[in-house]
C-alpha cells in the first residue's frame, strides 16, 4: 500500500560522508548545525521554530502554525531512543519528506485557497504515496481537517508524518509479512504513547 | 531487514535479541551489510568492494587532530594492499604478537588487546573469521566480529587503507606483507565513527570487545585480602590474566629491574600452585613475558635452589628450565614486584573446555533519561530512586574451603554505551557507578524514595569514574539485593549494559512495575443522569448544535484552568484538543455531545483532585532544591510516576521514559494541559488494547487497517 523512502541510517552511526556530500547537503548540514546547537540534535521546540519560520515565508500555504504539541508528536514518531530529539539523518529524512509533501500540497490546492479541500484529500494522499480506504480517510479528516473538511498546511504535514511512521512501524513489526502484527500491552503502549 | 526509525525500531530489536540475534554464532550485521552477499556481488561484477558506509576519505580519519585539512593528514592516500606490496597476505604463519606495530595513532590500548588475543587462537578466530585471503575469491572486502555492549556485530570493511609515502599510517605488521591487523583496526574505527575516536583508552576495553568478557582491575599495592584466591579462581575459569609494573616516568618504559622484570610491559599470568616447601605451604605463580625471553631471576626462577627442597614429583611437574619467557615466582614476591593485575573473565560461550568452572552470567540493558530514569547517585536523594533497579538473589555460598565466612561472590560490571562515538560532537564518558542494597522481603516492584532514605547501601562500586565500564567483585551473605546503577550527576543521558556474574546459580531481574490500569467500567451515563446546572453550562458553551467542537473545547478548558491560578499551563493547544476529542468521540462526529463531554469532564475533575497531593510534594522539593517559584504549578516529571499511579496507571520504566519524553518540557516539568492529554490518551490506549485483546491473552493481533485506524486517530 505504501513504499516509503529508504529509512534514515541508525541514530548512532556517524557515516562521516561530508567529503562526498553534494553542496546542497553540505549547506543543509551547516544549517542544521546552526539550528541544533552544540548537541547536534533538534528538540521539539527547535523543530517548531524552524518549521514556523519556513512556512511564514510561503504566503501561499495557509497554516495557523505548528504547535509545540504537534512537533513533539513528530519528534516522537521518529525517535527510537526516547531522548526526545532528532539527529541529523532523522531531521534530513523529515525535511526531505516535508519538501516533497509541500509540492503535493500545492498541487492539490486547486482553488488556491491555501488549503487542501476534502474532495482533493484522497488524491493528495495518493500522490504522497498513501493508498487508503474510505474508512481511514474519514478518520484522518476527523482528526486533522477543519470543520469544513479542508486541511491546512500544518495539519497536512503532521498527518503525513504520522502516516509515514505508522506504516513503517507496521512493516517493521510484521516481519514474516503475513499482514498481521502481534503485540503485548507494553509494546502497544510504547508505540502509541510515544507518538 | 531495514532499520526503521521510531519506537518500532526498538521493539523490533528487542524481539530479535530475544530470538538470539547478537550472540556470537548469530552476530548482527552491522548497518545491515552482509559480508557474503556483498562479496558475491563484487565477484560477479568483477569489481573491488568500496564501502559506502565508511568511505575511504578524510572524514574516516578524524574530526580534530586528524580532521580534514589537518597537518597530520596532509598527503594521506588510501591504497589497497596490492598497491603497497607485491604479494599481500591476510595472515602469515598464524597471528602473532609481532603482527601489531603501532602507527601514528594513540590506540596502543587496542593494539595491546589485539596482541594478547593472538596468544589464544580460539578467541582470536572468533574475532577474525577463518577463510579470508587476498588470493582466493578476493574482492577487496573483509569482515570481523566485535563485541559491542552485550552483542556481537559483524563488521564489513573494504581494504583501502590510509597510507603516507607508501607506508601504512596506522597499525601495521612487522611482516610488511601481512594485513589482518590493519584491517581489524579499520573495522574497529568504522564501529566508532573514525580512526581518531580510537585515540586513548584502556586495554581492558579492547579485551572486552574482542572476547565479550568482563574485565576487572586490581591495584596490587592495595589488594583485596583474598587476592590469591581470586587469581586461582580466575585461572580455573579460563580467564585472561595480565599483570604489569607501573612506570613513574616515560624514562622507565621497558626498564629492566635488578631481577630482570620489565617495567611498563604487559605480562600474562598462566598458573597458580601450592607446593610443600620445607614443611610449609608455599604459593607459587607462573608468569609469562610475551617477548619469549627475559625472565625473572629471583627465588623460584628456572633452576633456582628452592626447587631442591620440594617433593621431586612436584619438581618434575612444575620446574621450567627453558628460556621461553615463562617463569615461576613466589606469590609474595609477585605481590611485591608487580603493581597491577587485570583479569578478563570470559563468558561461558567463549569457553569450550568442559573442565573449566564457569561464571553464571546475566546481562541487562537499561537507559538513563532526563526526567524519568536519570536520577544521579545517592547524593541526590530526591531523584536517586528513579534510576533503574535490578534485583539479585544469591542462593548459595561459595565453595571455598579456606574461608569460614558465609559469603557469595559476584561481579557487577556496569558499562555505558556508545560514548566513544559521541566524541566528535563533543560528548565523552559520563561518570558512572552503582550501589547495592539489601532487599530482604521487598516486593518485586521499583523501590521508591522512602526505601533509599531508610536504608544504607551494603556495597557499592569502588568509585564513580568516567570510564566506559566500572566493575567490582563483591562478597555478601546469601540473600536478596538491589543493584542501582547511576551516573554521578542526575539528568545525564546514556544507555548502559549491566552484567552480573555470579559464582553460583542466582536469580536476577529488573525491578519493574507490572503494567496495569485501574479502569473504571466505562461510565454509563445518559442525558437523564446529568445535572441541570451542567446541562445549562453545556448549552451555553456548545451553542445551538448542542455539540462541542474542538475549538469550543479549547475555550472551555482554557477558561477552567485560568481559574486555577496554581496550575501552570501554557494553555491547551488546538492539537491536544483535537486529540482528546478524537479519543473520546464515540459516534464519529468529531465533536463531543453532552454525554461525552460529561465523561471527559468527570475525568478531568478527578485528576484535578488527585493532583494536589502530587504537586504539593513537588512544591516542597522545589523549595528544597531552590528552584525558582514561578515553576511551582508544574509537576516535576519525577512525580509523574506517582501522579499516574494515583490516577490508577502502573507503568514500567520504559513506559515512564516514553511518557516523560513525550509530555514533559525542557525543564522536565509537566504542565497541567500535558498531564490531562497524557491521561486521556493513556486511558484510551489501555481501552483500545483491551478491546483488541478481548480474550485477555496478553497479546493483541491486528492487521494494517486496524492498526492505522487506532493509531491515526490519537
Amino acid at each position: 500500500q505504501y513504499n516509503p523512502e529508504p529509512p534514515p541510517p541508525p541514530h548512532h552511526h556517524f557515516t562521516n560522508v561530508e567529503a562526498y556530500e553534494s553542496e546542497e547537503i553540505r549547506q543543509f548540514r551547516r544549517l542544521f548545525a546552526q539550528l541544533a546547537g552544540d548537541d547536534m540534535e533538534v528538540n521539539a521546540t527547535e523543530l517548531r521554530d524552524i518549521l514556523n519560520k519556513v512556512v511564514s515565508r510561503h504566503q501561499d500555504l495557509k497554516t495557523d502554525g505548528f504547535s509545540l504539541d504537534t512537533c513533539r508528536s513528530m519528534v516522537a514518531v521518529m525517535d527510537s531512543d526516547t531522548n526526545g530529539k532528532l539527529g541529523f539523518e532523522e531531521f534530513k529524512y523529515l525535511w526531505n519528506n516535508i519538501k516533497k509533501w509541500q509540492c503535493v500540497y500545492k498541487q492539490h490546492d486547486s482553488d488556491q485557497s491555501g488549503t487542501v479541500g476534502r474532495a482533493q484529500l484522497p488524491s493528495a494522499l495518493k500522490a504522497a504515496g498513501f493508498h487508503l480506504n474510505e474508512q481511514l480517510c474519514q478518520v484522518i479528516v476527523r482528526r486533522y481537517a477543519d470543520e469544513d473538511g479542508s486541511m491546512d498546511f500544518n495539519n497536512f504535514i503532521s498527518c503525513l508524518v504520522r502516516l509515514d511512521s505508522m506504516f513503517r512501524a507496521f512493516k517493521s513489526l510484521d516481519r514474516n509479512g503475513d499482514g498481521q502484527i502481534k503485540m503485548t500491552i507494553e509494546d502497544w503502549l510504547q508505540l502509541t504513547m510515544y507518538s | 531487514m531495514m532499520p526503521f526509525g521510531g519506537m518500532a525500531a526498538r521493539l523490533q530489536r528487542d524481539r530479535l535479541r530475544a530470538e538470539g540475534v547478537g550472540q556470537h554464532h548469530n552476530a548482527i550485521k552491522y548497518l545491515n551489510q552482509d559480508y557474503e552477499a556483498l562479496k558475491q556481488e563484487c565477484i560477479e561484477s568483477g569489481t573491488l568492494f568500496r564501502d559506502p558506509q565508511f568511505p575511504a576519505g578524510p572524514s574516516a580519519l578524524g574530526f580534530k587532530e586528524l580532521g580534514p585539512h589537518s597537518s597530520k593528514t596532509r598527503g594521506v592516500e588510501w591504497k589497497r594492499p596490492s598497491e603497497l606490496v607485491d604479494d599481500p597476505q591476510f595472515i602469515v604463519g598464524g597471528a602473532t604478537r609481532t603482527d601489531i606495530c603501532q602507527g601514528a595513532l594513540g590506540d596502543c590500548w587496542l593494539l595491546a588487546a589485539i596482541g594478547s588475543l593472538t596468544l589464544n587462537e580460539e578467541l582470536l578466530h572468533r574475532v577474525v573469521p577463518h577463510g579470508q585471503s587476498f588470493q582466493e575469491d578476493y574482492a577487496g572486502i573483509f569482515h570481523f566480529q566485535i563485541w559491542q555492549f552485550g552483542e556481537w556485530v559483524d563488521v564489513v570493511v573494504d581494504d583501502q587503507l590510509p597510507t603516507k609515502d607508501g607506508e601504512l599510517l596506522f597499525v601495521h605488521s612487522a611482516e610488511c606483507t601481512e594485513f589482518w591487523s590493519a584491517l581489524l583496526e579499520k573495522a574497529y574505527a568504522k564501529l566508532n565513527g573514525c580512526y581518531e575516536s580510537l585515540s586513548g583508552g584502556s586495554t581492558t576495553e579492547g579485551f572486552e570487545d574482542f572476547t565479550g568478557g568482563v574485565a576487572e582491575m586490581y591495584d596490587l599495592k592495595r589488594p583485596p585480602r583474598n587476592m590469591g584466591h581470586i587469581i586461582r579462581k580466575a585461572l580455573e575459569r579460563g580467564s585472561l590474566l595480565g599483570c604489569s609494573i607501573d612506570i613513574t616516568s616515560a624514562f622507565d618504559m621497558e626498564a629492566v629491574t635488578f631481577k630482570k622484570l620489565v617495567k611498563g610491559h604487559a605480562y600474562s599470568v598462566t598458573a597458580f600452585r601450592d607446593v610443600n616447601y620445607r614443611g610449609q605451604q608455599e604459593q607459587l605463580i607462573r608468569v609469562r613475558n610475551p617477548w619469549g625471553q627475559v625472565e625473572w631471576t629471583g627465588a623460584w626462577s628456572d633452576g633456582s635452589s628452592e626447587w631442591d627442597n620440594i617433593d621431586p614429583d612436584d619438581r618434575e611437574q612444575l620446574q621450567l628450565k627453558m628460556e621461553d619467557g615463562e617463569f615461576w615466582m613466589s606469590f609474595r614476591d609477585f605481590m611485591r614486584e608487580f603493581s597491577r593485575l587485570e583479569i578478563c573473565n570470559l563468558t561461558p560461550d567463549a569457553l569450550t573446555k568442559d573442565e573449566l568452572s564457569r561464571w553464571h552470567t546475566q546481562v541487562f540493558e537499561g537507559t538513563w533519561r532526563r526526567g524519568s530514569t536519570a536520577g544521579g547517585c545517592r547524593n541526590h536523594p530526591a531523584t536517586f530512586w528513579i534510576n533503574p533497579q535490578f534485583k539479585i538473589k544469591l542462593l548459595e555460598e561459595d565453595d571455598d574451603p579456606g574461608d569460614d565466612e558465609v559469603a557469595c561472590s559476584f561481579l557487577v560490571a556496569l558499562m555505558q554505551k556508545h560514548r566513544r562515538r559521541e566524541r566528535r560532537v563533543g560528548g565523552d564518558m559520563h561518570t558512572i557507578g552503582f550501589a547495592v542494597y539489601e532487599a530482604q522481603g521487598t516486593q518485586n516492584v521499583h523501590l521508591k524514595k522512602d526505601f533509599f532514605l531508610r536504608n544504607q547501601s551494603r556495597a557499592r562500586s569502588e568509585t564513580f569514574i568516567n570510564l566506559r565500564e566500572v566493575s567490582n567483585q563483591i562478597r555478601l551473605p546469601p540473600g536478596e539485593y538491589i543493584i542501582v546503577p547511576s551516573t554521578f550527576e542526575p539528568h545525564k543521558e546514556a544507555d548502559f549494559v549491566l552484567r552480573v556474574f555470579t559464582e553460583k546459580q542466582s536469580d536476577t531481574a529488573e525491578l519493574d512495575e507490572e503494567i496495569s490500569a485501574d479502569l473504571a467500567d466505562e461510565e454509563e451515563i445518559t442525558e437523564d443522569d446529568i445535572e441541570d446546572g451542567f446541562k445549562n453550562m453545556f448549552q451555553q458553551l456548545a451553542g445551538e448544535d448542542m455539540e462541542i467542537s474542538v475549538f469550543e473545547l479549547r475555550t472551555i478548558l482554557n477558561r477552567v484552568v485560568a481559574r486555577h491560578k496554581d496550575l501552570k499551563t501554557d494553555g491547551f493547544s488546538l492539537d491536544s484538543c483535537r486529540n482528546m476529542v478524537n479519543l473520546m468521540d464515540k459516534d464519529g462526529s468529531a465533536r463531543l455531545g453532552l454525554v461525552e463531554f460529561q465523561i471527559l469532564w468527570n475525568k478531568i475533575r478527578s485528576w484535578l483532585e488527585s493532583l494536589p497531593s502530587a504537586s504539593s510534594v513537588m512544591f516542597l522539593q522545589t523549595i528544597f532544591r531552590q528552584y525558582d517559584l514561578d515553576k511551582s504549578g508544574t509537576m516535576s516529571s519525577y512525580e509523574m510516576r506517582m501522579a499516574l499511579e494515583s490516577a490508577g496507571f502502573k507503568l514500567n520504566n520504559k513506559l515512564h521514559q516514553v511518557v516523560v519524553a513525550r509530555y514533559a518540557d525542557a525543564d522536565m516539568g509537566v504542565d497541567f494541559d500535558n498531564f490531562v492529554c497524557c491521561l486521556v490518551k493513556l486511558e484510551a490506549m489501555f481501552r483500545f488494547f483491551h478491546s483488541m485483546d478481548s480474550e485477555g491473552t496478553g497479546t493483541a493481533v491486528m492487521n494494517l487497517t486496524e492498526w492505522l485506524l487506532l493509531t491515526m486517530c490519537g
